[in-house]
């Protein structure tokens, strides 16, 4: 049963806006830290809590408005220069975002807060009074905490009575605390240590959920519910009904000009007329798609503004000194991605903090400065939005990885030996493979590498490393725009169509086969001095070629270009993807039903690469080999 | 009772907090809402449109309450206007400041549509007292 039966909208509304509001705190924290005295800072994180506090009252939520009263009150202090920051005070201040984020959670579940630790309420009263903040002891003897004010209208002053007062002498009625609540709860958090409890502590989430952890697409119960909502500019809103308002425009036209017609006109000048309306219903209709895809879009930046808090966290738990770098915020995104790119890109966080960059010391003696710098970067590439995590570390090792995967038994020999670095550097991506040859606390659990790539290719993208020894590794994830339309292009195996991502597609040639070349026993056709591989469609699928492909289409992905080889193709078209939730066969990313009302598979064309693509690195293709007498011949 | 065509405009940064007093004043019966996110964005509208009636929170940033409240009492096509603080400050000096600055009442969150309908009242009561 929820304790805000009637309240939910409200609930949803708060948790929303407080926990982006907090994210905001989080980051201002961090750099409180290194700028103490910045009074603008002080001052929005004073705000920061203060809102929470007048948003949690009406929610009755009376142990998050003592949380957020006490912490208001120490950064009133600390921007009225009664108070200076101190790094026992950030701890508190740290902790204390941290309880209330927990908080939310509790909310989030539908239920009232409990009581936060005794222990992190007296210490911060005892920095509000301005007194050495204890380091953190575990729930000692709990002195009740004081509600310091009382919400509702018990205590008020009597307005008219103080109108008249003030302008002589202010004759306020105090306002008395309320007696101390007697039985407290012991439950708050306990001082952060674990690298779980700091990822639940700044993210509100449970320890247990891990990259992928979660089933796919299958999302908490309580996180649903709060992903239904989305908040969208006004602007953007306004465009939409701007837009359908012209579209009923020109469909009263349109039903005009049908009458018209009917009736027996249908001299040029109504067929003109009709063309021009069909156009420019074809234009309105384009551009409301645009826009109402843009009432999707949301700023990246609300998911990145929580990590620099994650990344300080974990860095001091390490204690290594790292600072984590945003730059790109304002890139959009489709709000569902946002979602589910959270976690992989915490543990790409995680995996720079704790594996790619060095200690101190040995930052030192490579005579790099002591302060590591982790880059989280997001920018659009034409239809793609591209995210990197970078870092100034050790960089990887191709041949310590290589050596890696080959003790674990997950490659062999062979293959070890025709690996580029490159391939190397993607061997982390194998499950079971760990690379940290110390199992450490924040990472290196052999679980998750593969994970975050995983649920990074789900949202259609791709993941690459690049790594350079001494200077630093950057991961760069590449995804679409967006996941709801997809300009496509037709080809034909046969009488079959299929779509293939035209965002992959570069050109379209005959394929001539004399052109077709056997190189290292692959049939490889040379493209203005690029020599590329031919991959005959049917093949890839594990059909039978039933005739020599006609047709070759130039597609080029993050890793690779390659020529699929195809029968015929039959035009472009913006396909609106149905996905197949639960029978998903391997290389299809969804279905699209063309204007003929004929239903087309869609291609993962890394899906159906995959297979082969992986046996091409490693084993030598046998798909592609056994494909080329037929092309040839 | 005021009038229910009065127009109000409630000023808040946390747009939770508007959605709030908004319902809390729909409950009573004033569907005349206008919202603005600051005290900066609240002038304008002010300056641009007629309102009747201004709720607004103290602490915002850009312009706060308090000094919206000052400079609608400073202008003199505005400074009728009844004003309305809201505010999780229960604290002497702000309820202080805030007469001083000429606010026409004050609620601390949270509260209920019926302390917000006594406070409306109240000031109703003295508008009409002014009037008359």
């Amino acid at each position: 049963m929820s304790d805000f039966a009637g309240m939910e909208d409200l609930l949803q509304d708060f948790l929303i806006e407080a926990g982006d509001l907090l994210s905001g705190v989080d980051n201002k924290l961090v750099d409180l830290e290194r700028f103490p005295d910045d009074l603008n800072l002080l001052n929005e994180i004073f705000r920061g809590f203060h809102t929470i506090k007048g948003g949690a009252g009406f929610l009755n939520a009376t142990e998050l408005v003592t949380l957020c009263h006490l912490t208001e009150n120490l950064f009133d202090k600390l921007r009225n220069g009664e108070l200076a920051v101190t790094s026992e005070m950030m701890d508190v201040i740290l902790e204390a975002t941290g309880s209330v984020r927990e908080m939310f959670s509790q909310l989030e579940h539908g239920t009232q807060p409990h009581p936060a630790d005794p222990a992190l309420i007296e210490r911060l009263k005892v920095a509000i009074a301005g007194q050495p903040v204890p380091v953190a002891v575990k729930a000692k003897a709990p002195e009740a905490p004081v509600k310091a004010e009382t919400p509702g209208g018990a205590h008020e002053p009597d307005w008219n009575l103080l109108y008249s007062a003030v302008t002589n002498a202010p004759a306020v009625r105090e306002v008395k605390p309320e007696p101390a609540k007697a039985d407290i709860e012991v439950i708050g958090p306990a001082p952060v240590e674990d690298p779980e409890e700091i990822i639940k502590h700044a993210i509100g989430r449970r320890s247990s959920d891990r990259p992928g952890a979660s089933a796919p697409g299958g999302r908490r119960e309580g996180e649903r519910q709060r992903d239904n909502s989305i908040r969208v500019d006004t602007a953007r809103l306004d465009q939409v009904l701007n837009l359908s308002g012209e579209i009923g425009l020109t469909k009263n036209r349109l039903n005009a000009l049908r009458s018209d017609i009917l009736s027996g006109r249908n001299d040029t000048e109504t067929l003109h007329a009709l063309d021009l309306a069909v156009g420019q219903l074809d234009l309105l209709v384009s551009d409301l798609q645009n826009a109402v895809m843009k009432t999707r879009m949301q700023p990246i930046g609300r998911l990145f503004q929580k990590y620099p808090r994650i990344a300080r966290d974990l860095a001091r738990n390490l204690g290594k000194d790292v600072e984590l770098v945003l730059a790109g915020e304002e890139t959009e995104i489709d709000k569902t991605m946002i979602e589910d790119l959270s976690d992989p890109i915490i543990h790409l966080i995680r995996n720079a903090v704790d594996h790619g960059v060095e200690d101190a010391a040995e930052r030192r003696a490579n005579g790099k400065p002591e302060k590591s710098v982790v880059r989280l970067e997001a920018r659009q590439e034409g239809d793609h939005i591209v995210i990197l995590v970078a870092d100034d570390g050790r960089g990887m090792n191709a041949e310590r990885l290589r050596a890696k995967a080959l003790q674990k038994g997950l490659i062999t020999d062979e293959e070890a030996n025709t690996m580029d670095e490159r391939q190397s550097y993607n061997l982390i991506f194998l499950p079971g493979f760990s690379m940290a040859s110390q199992v450490s606390d924040v990472s290196g659990r052999g679980v998750g590498m593969d994970v975050v790539r995983t649920n990074i290719q789900k949202l259609n993208g791709s993941i690459d490393i690049r790594s350079q020894q001494g200077k630093g590794t950057t991961f760069i994830i590449s995804l679409p725009l967006t996941l709801a339309i997809l300009p496509v292009l037709l080809v034909r195996l046969g009488e079959q169509p299929f779509a293939v991502p035209l965002s992959m597609v570069r050109e379209i040639l005959p394929i001539d086969a004399k052109e077709v070349q056997e190189v290292g026993g692959r049939a490889t056709m040379v493209v203005r001095g690029e020599v590329l591989p031919v991959l005959p469609l049917a093949g890839l699928l594990g059909w039978e070629q039933e005739r020599t492909p006609e047709y070759g289409v130039l597609m080029q992905t993050a890793e690779l270009s390659f020529i699929l080889a195809i029968d015929s193709f039959a035009g472009r078209e913006d396909a609106v993807i149905k996905s197949l939730d639960d029978f998903r066969p391997k290389g299809v990313a969804g279905v699209t039903t063309l204007s003929n009302g004929q239903i087309v598979l869609i291609l993962d064309m890394k899906e159906v690469l995959g297979a082969a693509g992986d046996q091409r690195g490693v084993a030598r293709s046998s798909l592609v080999k056994k494909n080329v007498p037929a092309l040839v011949g | 009772m005021g009038d229910p065509k009065l127009k109000f405009l409630v000023v808040d940064d946390f747009s939770t907090m508007r959605r709030i007093v908004r319902n809390l004043l729909k409950e009573l019966g004033y569907t005349n809402v206008d919202e603005a996110e600051d005290g900066a964005v609240a002038l304008q509208k002010l300056n641009a449109a007629q309102f009747d009636f201004v709720v607004t929170d103290w602490n915002m940033p850009n312009m706060d309450g308090l000094t919206l409240l000052q400079t609608i009492r400073r202008t003199p096509q505005l400074k009728h206007l009844p004003v309305l603080m809201i505010t999780a400050e229960a604290k002497k000096e702000n309820i202080i400041a805030a007469a001083q600055a000429g606010a026409s009442g004050y609620i601390v969150k949270p509260f209920t549509a019926a302390t917000m309908a006594e406070k409306l009242e109240k000031i109703f009561e003295k508008l009409g007292k002014t009037a008359a």
